[in-house]
């Protein structure tokens, strides 16, 4: 019994090895993991992880952005050829590349940026929040679009550039309009982009198969055919890069950074470790008890102790930060507006000063520390609660799933929660996440003057002029005390040497279209 | 005539079964913390696009309402349309029930076949060396937790040796058709039918162990014994059929979970079945989904439950129906 069962076993392995080396010539194949399924493949209605990848290879975008970032690109053009600002920074003029089809054949114009644009301010859709200075748009011609903007803003073209790797791809108006909104009709699966692959199938709960777009206008992509496979575990993941299946393991996927100094003398793999244009820190609920005061919340920022942090918890890996800003946008960055140095005794000092004397247990006051589950948030909460807990703060660990986390963020039921602040692709940034009511202040934190510089800087077209708007901006923010900044975060991937062009490389940057782009890969020669 | 009454009588009993499980679930449910607005919308959103998600999916309604509109619509055997995917929900969990019966049933039935086999085989010399050595393994079997078993099988057998692939229920690189296609899946099939049955494995040897030893107690079989009959006789004609009875038990109501039982499984091995569906709509808050995955989860469990009061009836003739 046991010999047939062997027996069967080793003769379908051995027929189905035979088989899976029959790859057909030439072809170039790349399987990219993802971690979560795709919800559809319309990306421009609704927020949806799974549905970044394919949707940025499918469709093309007005503007965009990706890893050149950390080399200062903050936003360069995808179907946009040029923009040009008008001199009171009110009007944006784009021109079109005019040879870009649609994957049916049909030709692209200004006419689809315009219904495109419409249609996500019309429905509110999540890329909304970008368009919303957008007074009109006008298409004079095919191939030119004008925006005209409510209020100047500079920041207009940059933060939408980021925004549209994610929800903000152009559709075809002569096959979406009268569906009635983006999630609806035949195309929400079956999308017709214009963008350097062509969907081929989804099958559900495994892949999302490409092909590379013989008529896309910057050239057919080296990539023949582009397979993303929805990969959950992090562990399987590993094992199918290191069986070769992927030549490439998103930082996603990153394994321990504990296994990193061993990467490093692998002569058989690439290892990447860049950098972001995001921080990790934390957020203080100011609109509670203890956290209002300031003395508390200077109290804190002693007490943390980012070196300790980055070795228990990063190896040492994670640089820590202690300006209000990240290295990689260190262009707008204050010297002089420096979050303290590590003192417990300081800390210490100013809680008793605060009137949080250690009581006979040895606590001072309770409170919650929390955190979102991306790359790193974990680790810092981890230390932060024992850090807080040796000068005197009975801090307690609450974990929650991401879901979870957002819903207590957006109702402020919170006292201290790890962060991820970005400080690019524009300064501007720095109004959604401080600004009275922005949408990722949930410090509570409102400051009229640091409004009015926002507004201001945004207007400001010359850059030692806006530099020093947003480094008083930058004062504020060490001096108030809402948020803690700790740490650059680090982003290690992993790559078979011999392949070039991914997004993470040099050689991918400025033309990977979105950070999610795969186009411009080349295999080993 | 009296079967097909006690038939139709059980599926009768099924409707308050079912109507209670999805009202508990329903509540259980809600009074889950997390949005789907925000992870429709997310972290970007516009308040006012969250504010409509929330009335077009009726979620600006008081809690009775959304209830009473959800009972309305199972009634019409509708059971709604996907939060993330905009699809209705039926098509969804039926377009992954193919791969996960194939992953559970095919573990099902090697954990029932050789746990069985092998609980009673040692169960013919109870304190022998083999009964220790199976006992203790089925024993560990049973305590592994599936996922890290998992991981392991795909280090040894994937990332080892190179004999077997990771994860999905196919090739990506080389699809083949026909016969190819088949042994294709087949192949991928072999680690997470390995791991899960695995697990299942030491239920099945310990139960099936205890209650041949049991059988083999009784009178009847030291008579089968004193008549002189060879021991592999009395094993298969005489012990196991009544020993079977709390196997069959046991494997009806894993019967009863054959749509949800791999989850963790099928997470590991990217298998692209209702587990998997279920974890994402879990993640992202898609009730829909998971109110659609419990009803079917609740009328399989029903239904396995009927199937093996039958059989009962039919291996052990003490039962009457």
């Amino acid at each position: 019994m046991k010999v047939v069962v062997g027996a069967l076993c080793a003769l379908i392995t051995m027929v189905s090895i035979s088989m899976g080396s029959v790859v057909r010539a030439q072809e170039v194949t790349l399987i990219i993991p993802q971690l979560s399924e795709p919800k559809t493949l319309s990306p421009s209605f609704a927020a949806d992880t799974g549905g970044y990848h394919p949707g940025s290879n499918i469709y093309s975008h007005l503007v965009v952005m990706d890893w050149g970032i950390l080399e200062g690109t903050s936003a360069y053009g995808d179907l946009a050829k040029s923009w040009e600002y008008s001199p009171d920074a009110k009007r944006v003029t784009f021109k079109l590349h005019e040879n870009v089809k649609w994957h049916d054949g049909e030709p692209l114009t200004s006419a689809d940026v315009k219904f495109t644009f419409d249609t996500i301010i019309a429905n509110k859709y999540t890329f909304s929040s970008y368009l919303s200075n957008v007074e009109k748009i006008t298409t004079p011609d095919d191939y030119t679009v004008v925006i005209d903007l409510k209020v100047p803003d500079v920041a207009f073209v940059p933060m939408q550039a980021q925004a549209a790797g994610w929800t903000g791809k152009i559709y075809p108006k002569h096959l979406w309009e009268g569906q009635g909104g983006f999630d609806k009709g035949p195309y929400v699966n079956n999308p017709i982009g214009s963008g350097p692959f062509k969907f081929k199938e989804w099958v559900r709960g495994s892949h999302v198969e490409l092909v590379a777009n013989p008529d896309y206008f910057r050239g057919k992509p080296a990539v023949d055919r582009l397979i993303f496979k929805v990969v959950s575990d992090k562990n399987v993941a590993r094992a199918e890069f290191e069986a070769g299946t992927f030549p490439y393991l998103p930082y996603d996927y990153s394994p321990p950074l504990a296994e990193f100094a061993a990467f490093q003398k692998d002569p058989n793999l690439e290892v990447i470790l860049n950098g972001s244009h995001y921080g990790r820190d934390i957020q203080l609920n100011t609109a509670r008890e203890p956290l209002n005061k300031l003395k508390v919340r200077q109290a804190i920022a002693f007490a943390v102790d980012r070196d300790a942090m980055s070795s228990l918890a990063f190896f040492g890996l994670w640089k820590p930060a202690q300006y209000a800003i990240v290295d990689t946008q260190k262009k707008w960055r204050n010297d002089a507006a420096k979050f303290p140095d590590h003192d417990k005794a300081k800390a210490e000092a100013l809680l008793d000063e605060a009137g949080y004397p250690r009581k006979d247990d040895g606590w001072r006051f309770e409170l919650s520390v929390t955190n979102p589950t991306f790359s790193g948030s974990v680790g810092i909460a981890e230390v932060l609660v024992q850090q807080l807990r040796a000068v005197g703060i009975k801090a307690n660990w609450d974990k929650y799933d991401n879901s979870t986390w957002y819903s207590k963020m957006g109702e402020r039921d919170f006292d201290i929660s790890v962060y991820f602040t970005r400080y690019a692709p524009d300064p501007d940034a720095y109004s959604e996440h401080f600004g009275t009511g922005g949408g990722r202040n949930f410090m509570g934190y409102s400051n009229p003057e640091f409004d009015k510089l926002a507004v201001a800087a945004r207007a400001e077209t010359v850059f030692e002029e806006r530099k020093k708007y947003y480094q008083e901006m930058q004062a504020m923010l060490v001096r108030d005390l809402p948020y803690i900044n700790l740490f650059n975060v680090l982003q290690p991937s992993l790559l078979r040497p011999g392949w070039t062009g991914f997004n993470v490389q040099p050689s991918g940057f400025n033309k990977s279209i979105t950070w999610f782009g795969y186009s411009s890969v080349k295999p080993p020669q | 005539m009296r079967l097909q009454r006690y038939i139709l009588s059980r599926i009768l009993q099924l409707i308050p079964v079912i109507l209670t499980v999805i009202v508990i679930n329903f509540l259980l449910i809600h009074l889950a913390p997390g949005d789907v607005a925000i992870t429709l919308a997310g972290e970007d959103a516009d308040p006012a696009y969250m504010e409509e998600i929330r009335r077009v999916y009726g979620l600006d309604k008081p809690f009775y309402e959304q209830l009473f509109r959800y009972l309305g619509q199972i009634v019409q055997g509708d059971l709604g349309i996907s939060y993330r995917s905009r699809e209705p929900v039926l098509v969804e969990i039926l377009r992954r029930v193919p791969a996960t019966l194939m992953l559970v049933g095919t573990s099902l039935f090697i954990a029932l076949f050789i746990g069985t086999w092998a609980g009673a085989m040692v169960a013919r010399r109870p304190g022998s060396l083999l009964d220790s050595a199976v006992s203790t393994l089925a024993v560990a079997a049973y305590s592994i937790p599936v996922f890290w078993l998992g991981l392991m099988l795909v280090l040894f057998f994937g990332v080892y040796l190179k004999w077997l692939p990771i994860s999905g229920m196919y090739s990506l690189v080389a699809p083949k058709e026909g016969l190819g296609r088949a042994f294709d899946v087949l192949n991928h099939l072999i680690l997470p039918a390995l791991a899960l049955s695995t697990v299942w494995i030491g239920q099945y040897v310990r139960l099936s162990r205890t209650s041949v030893a049991a059988v083999y107690n009784e009178q009847y079989i030291t008579t089968v014994r004193a008549i002189g009959f060879p021991s592999r006789t009395i094993l298969l004609h005489h012990a196991l059929r009544n020993a079977l009875l709390p196997v069959v038990t046991v494997f009806g109501l894993q019967m009863g979970l054959v749509l949800t039982g791999a989850v963790l499984t099928e997470t590991v091995f990217s298998w692209p079945g209702l587990g998997r569906l279920i974890y994402d709509a879990i993640l992202a808050r898609d009730m829909p989904i998971i109110m659609g995955a419990y009803v079917a989860m609740s009328i399989c469990v029903a239904l396995a439950s009927l199937i093996t009061d039958l059989l009962y009836a039919v291996l052990d003739p003490r039962v009457e129906l």
